[in-house]
């Protein structure tokens, strides 16, 4: 088989793919929502429950029980302690999809945007969706020990203050952004 | 007989366009189904005249062939600016990606090919064919990555559009390896391609089209430069937080 031919059959399946893709279903829900609640529901942060998930995962809770309690009990531990990190994880990305709405809302009403700021938006999405399919795909497959997830909690608490401030700031901005939303509702975007 | 059903198909779509007043809202696309109509008529002249395998009906085959895809590329940028133009700002990034999507294509399509002489009108068939594919494949992604939802008819519109131009690509690379042999099947192959192309299109355009709502008024630039920063950074913040889990995790082990 020649090489152009596994070039030019490569790209086609590529662009097929990507077609596929863009046209998936999904694209539905991906759309700006049509409600504009979702912004001014955003000082209803995840963060607001990190301290729970703090405790949830320290080590020395776990610590304890290993000592205390039933082999059959420190498994449940352990699998509520997989569910806290994936939910956590999953609060994250909520997060990070809700300021690219936000970011994509903008974008699409503003009359000029700057190719750079979009770029490097398109690069964090890509950087964020590799690392956290990585950790949820180990948490999952339990490469990663347990008793180590205690350590997302000093994480947690290394950069709560500074998420808790930076959401803060934005949910200040929410009510315009909100405003925004819904004056592109208005303008029959989003609408087939 | 295949080639009277499309020629058929070609009028009734363009009848089609003409009766629903669709001509005013899709000017270029109307154009190019009437290049095809019209490549098809003169070539069963020409054909007619110089029989099927003559070097002047070669030459002319491939004439009308470049006048039909230049005004294929022309129906796709008249999708493109229906797509994307009521997004100013989202617009004038998409044209300067696409325009370079197109000519990085080009470049990709002339670098992977055996150069020889008798192939060069194929290999440059082929590469215009997938550089449409490819803007029309960046033009959906484009869409979808800031939620936007075009119009059905100019969605139906594209996929045809693209489908065909894939579907090209593919036949003109079986062609370059077998060249004589495969003659017939590619004829036949790329007829029923477009034939299914005109079924879709067709479908789409069954109703009138209301044409481009007029520019939106937008926000004031002011907005989008200061938010902007503002997200990439918290975007950057989540980012980064993920990035030490994910860097805690790895030097664990």
């Amino acid at each position: 088989m020649s090489l152009a031919l596994i070039l030019f059959f490569g790209s086609v399946a590529v662009l097929l793919l990507g077609l596929g893709w863009a046209l998936w279903k999904p694209w539905e829900q991906k759309n700006i929502d049509s409600d504009p609640r979702w912004l001014e529901g955003r000082d209803q942060r995840h963060t607001n429950y990190l301290p729970q998930i703090r405790q949830a995962l320290a080590a020395a809770d776990y610590d304890f029980l290993s000592k205390r309690a039933s082999r059959g009990t420190q498994r449940r531990v352990r699998r509520e302690r997989l569910n806290v990190a994936l939910a956590y994880l999953g609060a994250l990305r909520g997060d990070f999809e809700s300021l690219l709405r936000m970011a994509r809302v903008i974008a699409a009403l503003s009359p000029e945007v700057d190719a750079a700021h979009e770029f490097e938006r398109l690069r964090l999405t890509a950087e964020f969706a590799w690392r956290y399919q990585m950790i949820r795909w180990k948490l999952l497959t339990g490469m990663t020990p347990l008793v180590q997830l205690a350590g997302l909690s000093d994480l947690v608490s290394g950069l709560s203050v500074r998420l808790e401030q930076a959401m803060k700031e934005l949910g200040e901005r929410a009510a315009v952004a909100a405003e925004l939303a819904s004056s592109m509702n208005r303008r029959g975007m989003g609408t087939v | 007989m295949m080639w009277a059903v499309n020629t058929a198909a070609g009028v009734a779509l363009l009848l089609l366009l003409v009766v629903r007043k669709n001509y005013r809202v899709y000017p270029a696309f109307t154009f190019y189904i009437f290049v095809n109509v019209a490549v098809a008529a003169s070539l069963f002249i020409v054909y007619r005249l110089w029989g099927f395998s003559s070097t002047v009906s070669w030459r002319i085959g491939w004439a009308t062939q470049a006048v039909t895809v230049c005004a294929r590329a022309w129906a796709v940028i008249e999708i493109c600016r229906r797509f994307l133009s009521r997004y100013q700002g989202i617009w004038a990034l998409a044209r300067r990606v696409l325009l370079a999507c197109a000519g990085l294509v080009l470049l990709y399509s002339g670098v992977a090919v055996r150069h020889q002489w008798k192939l060069a009108l194929p290999t440059v068939d082929r590469a215009l064919e997938l550089a449409i594919a490819a803007v029309i494949v960046v033009l959906f992604l484009f869409a979808r990555y800031y939620g936007l939802r075009p119009e059905r008819t100019d969605r139906s519109l594209a996929l045809g559009l693209c489908l065909y131009s894939c579907f090209r690509v593919l036949n003109d690379t079986i062609s370059d390896r077998y060249l004589y042999d495969y003659a017939k099947v590619w004829n036949l192959l790329g007829m029923l391609a477009f034939f299914a192309s005109l079924v879709l299109w067709t479908w789409a355009l069954r109703k009138s089209q209301r044409e481009t709502a007029a520019e939106e008024k937008l926000l004031p630039l002011g907005v989008y430069q200061s938010f902007a920063p503002q997200i990439n950074l918290r975007l950057q913040l989540l980012n980064d937080q993920v990035n030490k889990i994910f860097s805690s995790e790895v030097t664990r082990h």
